[in-house]
């Protein structure tokens, strides 16, 4: 069944120099239980399109211009606010990159987690403290009954993010939508919280997306990809869609262009040339053909639309039959 | 064997810690604790640990950014650590540094065209007309338009701004780049077209480079050697092909089973650490890894082990491993 559908979703920007589209056209179904990966470069929009999916659009800048955000038959995209309030940390919840900037540094671990579970059930204040409590215990911190009264800085990196972790599961979502869990974790710490993300998903059967540019990550966590470039989505299938016969010159060109522990030592890379386009200055047609090795000239005129290749299998190429 | 380009014995790194303005020091952060290591001319030396490790204080510490505590830092045999700033500056043309925010490593009030002509006017060589021919040839090695000289950092975006740092490290003719965090801060495709630039030079001018990063893939792919640096020590050091072929020490065992695998049928076989990094202002007793190690022993937490030579060219810090 699907949880979540995504459907042509634009999302917009005023900025001093004009209305800029971070989001152009994303669309995607999650069923419930899946995990979904969306996976791109710095400014691709992939963090644009899990800010729009929550409500968190920075205000009065961003909006969502058209679409439709449909969580369990209902159009969030055209949900009032306090519509959105109940279901945003109840329903679909959201896990940050930056568990530092994440957290409030002047309220205890306890008090932020309670908060959550004030907003959004009735109990007691006794039992939001045992409530908050197991949670810190089911992410895996230590002596949780005295980690509620300290303060984040008294943390280390790793501990923090199982704290955002708790935060964001507290209320048994149906949907985590996480940023970026791990980008600021050392390999170690990531390893930790990937399993722990894992064994959590297992035991309480939440769909999730998972937001990265860490093709690792990707191949490890997810079901289904999608991969973004310049605001629009370039190629989605199932990982092993994805990871096994890609399509798109782009996504074929981030696979080659990573170095990986069997490639020979000191070998040039694979590189994709160039850099991304500014979203002021969008190539009109194709807007990757600049960057593209396999680019002819009705790449630079002719705008692909996506194209299904199979049930799971979309591209966005004009030549993908031929590469 | 020729003789090394850059040798370091025995190098100690502390920072006291003060509880007041006036009190004097009673703790030591031990960022790096007792490190030696050689570079040989043209090679690649990776150094990976993760944060807190004192990677970066080690590179700050070898081009004399820092003042060691304790140590010797020889560079084709002679003393940099006593040397004062003056009788230094002929080494710094050969030792330079690339750092991981290109942002916060280039003045952002100077054009780039200012930033790359600065190495020269300090060390006194040509005049301003062969200053700028050798700025625009910089540009050109590393692949910017002569045009940027006339521009300023922030037009510039994260991977062109590491080319210019790039060619900020190479405008002296060095023969050893300490590269820190080249490119972590940037995206996958840049990372690679960064990391060909390196190793193109390399090639090129015969280069030596100090490697340090946290990402094992990448410091793969670009060392001869790799050393693995835990709490201010190496805890392990060989070939680049051998370290992740037959990794000795349980941390680097455990480092290279985290790394996560592009390709959706490897299972992995993770070792999973427990716990976080300790503080280095009281590493554990003994070695000084057996808190979060798999196998560590009794006697682990008693008997500090040294780092000796496991096998031909290979060396590990493990009392398992050198009592067998």
């Amino acid at each position: 069944m699907t949880l979540l559908s995504v459907r042509e979703l634009v999302t917009e920007f005023s900025t001093d120099e004009g209305t800029v589209r971070a989001v152009d056209g994303v669309s995607f179904d999650l069923p419930t239980g899946g995990t979904l990966g969306i996976v791109g470069e710095s400014g691709c929009g992939k963090s644009v399109t899990a800010l729009s999916i929550m409500g968190l659009l920075p205000q009065p800048n961003g909006r969502i211009a058209s679409g439709e955000v449909v969580y369990q038959g209902e159009n969030l995209a055209m949900a009032s606010e306090v519509r959105r309030q109940a279901i945003r940390g109840a329903e679909v919840s959201m896990i940050f990159q930056e568990p530092m900037t994440a957290l409030n540094p002047v309220h205890t671990i306890g008090r932020q987690l309670t908060e959550v579970v004030a907003l959004h059930t009735n109990q007691s204040a006794a039992e939001q403290i045992s409530t908050a409590t197991d949670m810190l215990a089911r992410v895996g911190i230590p002596e949780p009954a005295i980690r509620m009264t300290e303060y984040p800085h008294q943390l280390s990196g790793g501990m923090r993010q199982r704290v955002v972790i708790a935060i964001a599961l507290i209320c048994q979502p149906n949907l985590v939508i996480a940023d970026e869990p791990t980008t600021a974790l050392d390999v170690t710490i990531q390893a930790q919280i990937l399993e722990l993300i894992r064994t959590l998903q297992n035991d309480t059967g939440m769909a999730m997306i998972m937001i990265t540019h860490d093709l690792g990550v990707i191949a490890e966590t997810c079901e289904q990809v999608v991969v973004m470039y310049a605001g629009q989505v370039v190629e989605q299938g199932t990982v092993f869609d994805i990871f096994d016969s890609p399509k798109h010159p782009y996504t074929r060109g981030l696979l080659a262009s990573i170095p990986t522990l069997d490639n020979q030592p000191k070998a040039p890379l694979e590189i994709i040339p160039g850099m991304v386009p500014s979203l002021h200055e969008l190539p009109k047609a194709c807007r990757f053909a600049n960057r593209c090795t396999f680019a002819e000239a009705r790449c630079e005129i002719e705008a692909p639309p996506i194209e299904v290749l199979s049930s799971s299998h979309q591209v966005r190429c004009l030549k993908w039959a031929q590469l | 064997m020729t003789a090394p380009l850059l040798e370091v014995n025995d190098l100690k790194m502390h920072f006291p810690i003060k509880s007041g303005l006036f009190s004097r020091a009673k703790t030591f952060n031990r960022a790096v604790d007792g490190v030696s290591l050689s570079i040989q001319p043209g090679e690649t030396v990776g150094l990976v640990g993760e944060s807190g490790c004192g990677k970066s204080t080690l590179g700050r510490c070898i081009a004399r950014l820092y003042q060691p505590t304790e140590g010797r830092v020889y560079f084709k045999g002679d003393d940099l650590v006593h040397l004062s700033h003056k009788a230094l500056l002929p080494y710094r043309q050969n030792i330079q540094m690339i750092f991981q925010d290109p942002m916060e490593s280039l003045n952002a009030r100077h054009t780039v065209g200012e930033i790359l002509e600065e190495p020269f006017i300090i060390h006194g060589i040509g005049d301003a007309q062969s200053r700028r021919r050798s700025v625009a040839k910089l540009l050109d090695t590393v692949g910017l338009p002569s045009r940027s000289a006339t521009r300023y950092p922030f037009e510039f975006s994260g991977g062109q701004r590491q080319r210019i740092g790039i060619a900020r490290a190479i405008a002296l003719n060095p023969e050893l780049i300490i590269c820190d965090e080249p490119v972590s801060a940037l995206d996958v495709s840049i990372q690679s077209q960064i990391l060909n630039l390196l190793m193109d030079l390399q090639q090129e001018y015969n280069l030596a480079y100090l490697f340090i990063a946290h990402d094992l893939a990448v410091v793969k792919h670009i060392s001869d050697r790799v050393l693995i640096m835990y709490l201010g020590q190496i805890v392990e050091s060989a070939a680049s092909e051998t370290i992740y072929q037959s990794p000795l020490h349980p941390y680097t065992q455990s480092l290279i089973s985290a790394i996560p695998i592009p390709d959706p049928h490897r299972k992995t076989n993770r070792i999973l650490l427990q716990g976080d990094v300790p503080s280095p202002i009281a590493p554990p007793s003994g070695c000084r890894f057996h808190t979060r190690c798999p196998v560590a022993e009794p006697r682990c937490s008693e008997t500090a082990p040294s780092l000796l030579e496991a096998e031909t060219q290979h060396d590990a810090r493990c009392l398992l491993i050198n009592s067998q």
